[in-house]
């Protein structure tokens, strides 16, 4: 990983295709990473930000079974945390906890609390609720959304509903409204769509092909940042869908991910390739 | 004394004073000087204390003085004797004589008494023998008076009866002036007794005065006689109480329907503007439409000047027409404006206008008429710069759509070259005709036009700046880089960025850097020539070049993005569809590399005809904005043997050096500044595809055999793509990258071996070839 020329640095030993910071860790700044690596054996960090804020710091080193394609961490617990990963031939996605005692053991294991395994194709992200102690999953396939609800006393996860966007769309990842938690936005081949999940149905969608990355603004309603291919970051007003609102230029190639500030109004953070960048939204 | 000394000496003035002291108690009332010293050490002033001034005295001055002092008061004070001594003398003597004329004045009086008696006697006895005579008379001077009275009735009864002759007699001969006096005159005895007695009477003055009304009705109306007649007219049509508003109303309706003859017809303008010019210069017989025209209106301005004399209290009327008239002239020339005429017909139509407005003017000058056809004026003059400016805009998008129709159904060929040529020549021309027109204008030296010099090279200053930046946003718009934000070119909302062929924004690029380079510089000369002056500098060259510059580099950034995106799809389906992992053998090339050379040679295509080519330049490093640079690269050919020599069995070890040479390489920068050449685009456009081609490999998952299907169709694009692409380096670069990543997601890892590689591109190769034959020979 790069980052600026002044930025903080932590090293994998393989690459990582994800990041995501630890929602419910309230005393420290926290991020979880899993690496991408076909033939080795693959781990998950957990990092720590030093309280000078000087260092990326390593708590916990957990080996995973495959490789990790995405990873997002539970907003209520910090234990939990779910991870999509392929075996090279399928993919799966699970929901783990870190293990009480892993202070003292060597390689600790995780311990997988559920298996979200009603997916046929290939399984691309999960999207936990946005916020608060709720027990809801959402896991997106190329084709299919899932609605889970999960028992993490019990070890289990069951299906509430699903729905299939069609073999056209190949939906590539998403994210949950904060603002309305009903809706979700899925990213497809052509176009973002929007998702009503008390019906399951879709009740809008933005044309706009090789969206990358989606992230809904969560200080401002209505407000969503697209990533895309074509070296392009768009700002969109839901409610005025045909056009965006602003166009970042920027990039020179594909922007994969795209992220809003959850304090600071208007700082978003883009990643390219994979080096991370942080931009001033003008 | 004082009143004999004409030039008073200072004694002599202080004598008067103290002396005028003396007779006026007051000492209000006494002269400036004793008022103003008042001061106690004041000898003359009234508040003299003389115990104080004796002690200031002795405090004051020695023995010398003091004697001096008294010499001197002593002398005063005899003079002063003397004087008072001469003042009682001559008072006794006139005392003396006043007695003497009052002892007179009784003796006189003594003898009058007698007289007055006489005379009141005398008086008493006139005033009697006036009274008898007036008694006497006072019979006979009452008789006259009634006999008088009398006749002075008899005198009118007389006049009442001959009324109606007299009346006749008037109409006879026309002496109308004096028929309506005697009416007038007659009128209130009609009212009073015309029931009565002088019902015949009134019965025939009525209908003769009905006649005098009608006649003065009908010379009225006509307009064979002179207007004094007919103001006469009018006036005693309203001293006879004949409604003459009505009257009045009637003719400025009958003025006002004339108007509607007077219209300039938008489409009849320039035919009359033609006359116009062509009858003063033949002088041509047959009357044209516009000579036509000026009488019209030389007859309606004398009407409206008659009307002015004859209705004094109609002005405003007739100013509400004339100004009607006039908004009505500028209202049709905007419809001509509107219709795209050239300088020279709208300056014909100008002219008539301001003819008229001329001649109203001279019998309305209180209308204001100039002032409100000098407004009226700008703003046409206004309107039609810009109307001006906005059909050149509309000639320059059309002039680049129409052949975009026709691009479509021909790939090939010199199209997007015709279209350049044709739009640039539309600017330049376009351009050139409006300084043309414009200076038509600035010649012209009708009255207003001198005055609107200035202001109309604000406008065309500003109408020039604001065209470019129209022109500017119109080719975004025309590329699809930025949504319409009006109405009016919703024609283009709906064509999604797609549908915009690719060319037409290489177009719009290369027109961007014509305008910046060659258009607006020549403006810029061409407004410092012959339009410079004005109040300020609203046309900026600097500005609208840096407009230009960036659109321009928008437009070829854009092109490049559109480009790529479409070989961004078909590398997309490429690697969405088969299942990596279970991957076959390869057998050929796969297709899709045809498909992406054949994109990237219709970019060479397209862009031989637009761009310039470029000086052959190996890879920069300088002009490269650094924060886009990729740390890694190798020394190239000696890689790529080493790769093509590789085998199986090392070919781990032969990763793990690419890696790590991959550490220890020159810095090789991917995304360079695209310049306006051939070259630069063409490199752009494939580094920035094998990127994404690299991307789309870093998603999957292969066996063996993805791993070498993609080993081989690298290979073979190795050479075509260094013949296009001038930056050899990055290229092969890019290229190992892909091979790089495809190895890392690969299971597998087992490159195919260089023989094998060989002769499938061979076999490719002959393949490409025999199809070209092929379809070169049908």
């Amino acid at each position: 990983m790069q980052g600026g020329s002044s930025g903080i640095g932590y090293g994998l030993k393989y690459q990582a295709r994800c990041i995501s910071d630890v929602k419910a860790d309230t005393d420290y700044t926290s991020f979880l990473t899993g690496t991408l690596s076909l033939k080795e054996e693959n781990e998950v960090h957990l990092l720590r930000l030093t309280s000078g804020g000087s260092e990326l710091i390593c708590e916990g080193l957990f080996s995973h079974p495959n490789e990790i394609w995405d990873l997002s961490s539970c907003p209520f617990d910090q234990r939990i945390f779910s991870t999509v990963f392929s075996t090279g031939e399928s993919f799966g996605a699970a929901i783990w906890q870190i293990p009480e005692l892993y202070g003292q053991l060597n390689s600790p294991q995780l311990e997988r609390v559920a298996s979200l395994d009603a997916h046929v194709g290939k399984i691309n992200c999960v999207l936990w609720w946005p916020s608060g102690r709720c027990d809801k999953l959402i896991s997106m396939d190329e084709q299919n959304i899932f609605l889970w609800s999960l028992d993490s006393s019990n070890k289990s996860a069951e299906v509430i509903s699903k729905d299939s966007a069609g073999m056209l769309h190949s939906l590539s990842g998403g994210a949950w409204d904060p603002h309305d938690v009903n809706a979700v936005a899925a990213t497809g081949e052509s176009s973002v769509q929007f998702w009503d999940l008390r019906t399951m149905k879709k009740v809008n969608s933005i044309e706009r092909a090789h969206v990358r990355g989606v992230d809904y603004n969560p200080k401002r309603e209505h407000i969503l940042i697209t990533a895309e291919d074509e070296s392009g970051i768009h700002v969109w007003d839901l409610r005025k869908a045909k056009t965006p609102v602003q166009e970042l230029p920027g990039h020179t190639h594909w922007t994969w991910a795209v992220k809003c500030n959850p304090e600071y109004d208007g700082l978003i953070l883009t990643c390219y390739v994979l080096a991370w960048k942080a931009e001033r939204m003008i | 004394m004082a009143t004999e000394a004409a030039p008073m000496d200072e004694k002599a003035k202080r004598m008067r004073d103290l002396l005028s002291s003396f007779y006026t108690p007051d000492p209000s009332v006494s002269t400036s000087v004793s008022s103003i010293s008042t001061s106690f050490d004041n000898i003359n002033g009234p508040s003299f204390d003389a115990d104080q001034y004796m002690d200031l005295m002795i405090k004051k001055s020695n023995l010398d003085v003091l004697l001096q002092r008294h010499v001197q008061m002593a002398a005063e004070i005899k003079n002063l004797d003397t004087d008072l001594q001469m003042l009682v003398y001559e008072n006794y003597n006139k005392f003396i004589s006043a007695t003497d004329t009052i002892k007179r004045m009784k003796s006189n009086i003594f003898g009058m008494e007698g007289n007055m008696d006489q005379l009141l006697h005398k008086i008493m006895s006139v005033q009697s023998r006036s009274d008898g005579v007036n008694t006497s008379l006072f019979e006979k001077r009452e008789h006259i008076e009634k006999l008088h009275r009398t006749r002075n009735l008899l005198r009118k009864v007389q006049f009442i009866y001959d009324l109606p002759a007299r009346l006749q007699k008037c109409i006879k001969s026309e002496a109308y002036g004096d028929a309506v006096r005697f009416y007038t005159g007659a009128m209130p005895i009609l009212k009073v007794y015309g029931d009565t007695s002088f019902k015949d009477c009134r019965r025939a003055s009525e209908e003769a005065i009905e006649i005098i009304i009608k006649n003065l009705q009908t010379k009225l109306f006509s307009d064979s006689e002179s207007i004094q007649a007919r103001a006469e007219a009018a006036v005693l049509l309203k001293q006879l109480d004949v409604p003459v508003d009505s009257l009045k109303d009637k003719l400025l309706e009958k003025l006002e329907q004339s108007l509607d003859g007077l219209q300039i017809n938008p489409e009849e303008a320039s035919k009359l503007a033609e006359h116009n010019v062509s009858s003063k210069d033949e002088e041509s017989n047959n009357q044209g439409p516009a000579k036509i025209h000026k009488d019209a209106v030389r007859g309606f301005s004398e009407a409206m000047r008659a009307y002015r004399e004859i209705f004094p209290d109609s002005e405003e009327r007739l100013f509400k027409l004339a100004r009607a008239l006039t908004t009505m002239h500028f209202e049709n020339m905007a419809l001509c404006i509107k219709k795209r005429i050239s300088a020279a017909d709208f300056l014909g139509i100008f002219r008539i206008i301001w003819e008229d407005v001329v001649l109203m003017d001279e019998v309305l000058p209180e209308a204001s008429l100039s002032d409100l056809s000098a407004e009226a004026a700008q703003v046409a003059l206004k309107q039609f710069v810009a109307r001006t400016f906005s059909h050149l805009r509309q000639d320059i998008s059309d002039t680049l759509l129409k052949f975009d129709i026709n691009q479509k159904e021909v790939v090939d060929g010199e199209v997007l070259k015709v279209v350049l040529e044709a739009s640039g020549k539309a600017i330049l021309q376009g351009t050139a005709d409006i300084f043309q027109e414009f200076r038509q204008l600035l010649d012209e030296n009708t009255g207003i036009f001198v005055k609107m010099n200035d202001l109309l090279i604000g406008w065309i200053q500003k109408g020039f700046q604001d065209f470019f930046r129209s022109l500017e946003s119109h080719f975004l718009v025309l590329s699809g880089k930025t949504s319409s934000p009006n109405e009016a070119e919703g024609l283009l909302e709906g064509k999604p960025s797609e549908k915009i062929h690719a060319g037409l924004i290489l177009v719009l690029a290369q027109l961007s850097v014509v305008i910046e380079q060659k258009v607006i510089p020549r403006i810029a000369e061409e407004i410092t020539a012959s339009f410079s002056g004005g109040n300020s500098q609203t046309f900026i060259p600097g500005e609208l070049c840096r407009v230009f510059h960036a659109a321009s580099e928008k437009l070829l950034q854009h092109y490049i993005d559109t480009r790529t995106q479409k070989i961004s799809n078909v590398l997309r389906k490429r690697f969405k569809t088969p299942n990596w992992v279970k991957h076959k053998e390869p057998r050929e090339v796969h297709m899709y590399v045809d498909m992406l050379l054949q994109q990237l040679e219709e970019v060479g295509k397209e862009v031989k005809q637009i761009l310039p080519q470029g000086t052959f330049r190996k890879h920069k490093r300088s002009d490269s904005n650094g924060s886009n640079t990729t740390t890694s690269s190798r020394s190239t050919t000696l890689h790529s043997d080493k790769m093509a020599r590789s085998n199986s069995q090392r070919a781990r070890s032969q990763l793990f050096e690419t890696h790590l040479a991959k550490l220890f390489k020159q810095k090789v920068e991917i995304f360079t500044k695209v310049e306006f050449t051939q070259e630069s685009v063409v490199t752009t456009t494939v580094k920035l595809c094998l990127k994404s081609l690299q991307e789309y490999v870093r998603l999957q998952t292969f066996n063996r055999s993805g791993f070498q299907q993609i080993q081989l169709d690298i290979q073979f694009l190795k050479a075509p793509l260094k013949e296009t692409v001038e930056d050899e380096a990055a290229i092969d670069f890019l290229l190992d990258e892909v091979i790089v990543a495809a190895s890392e997601r690969c299971l597998d890892v087992t490159p195919l071996e260089p023989p094998i590689l060989d002769k499938l591109i061979q076999a490719k190769l002959a393949k490409s070839k025999e199809h070209n034959n092929n379809t070169a020979s049908s």
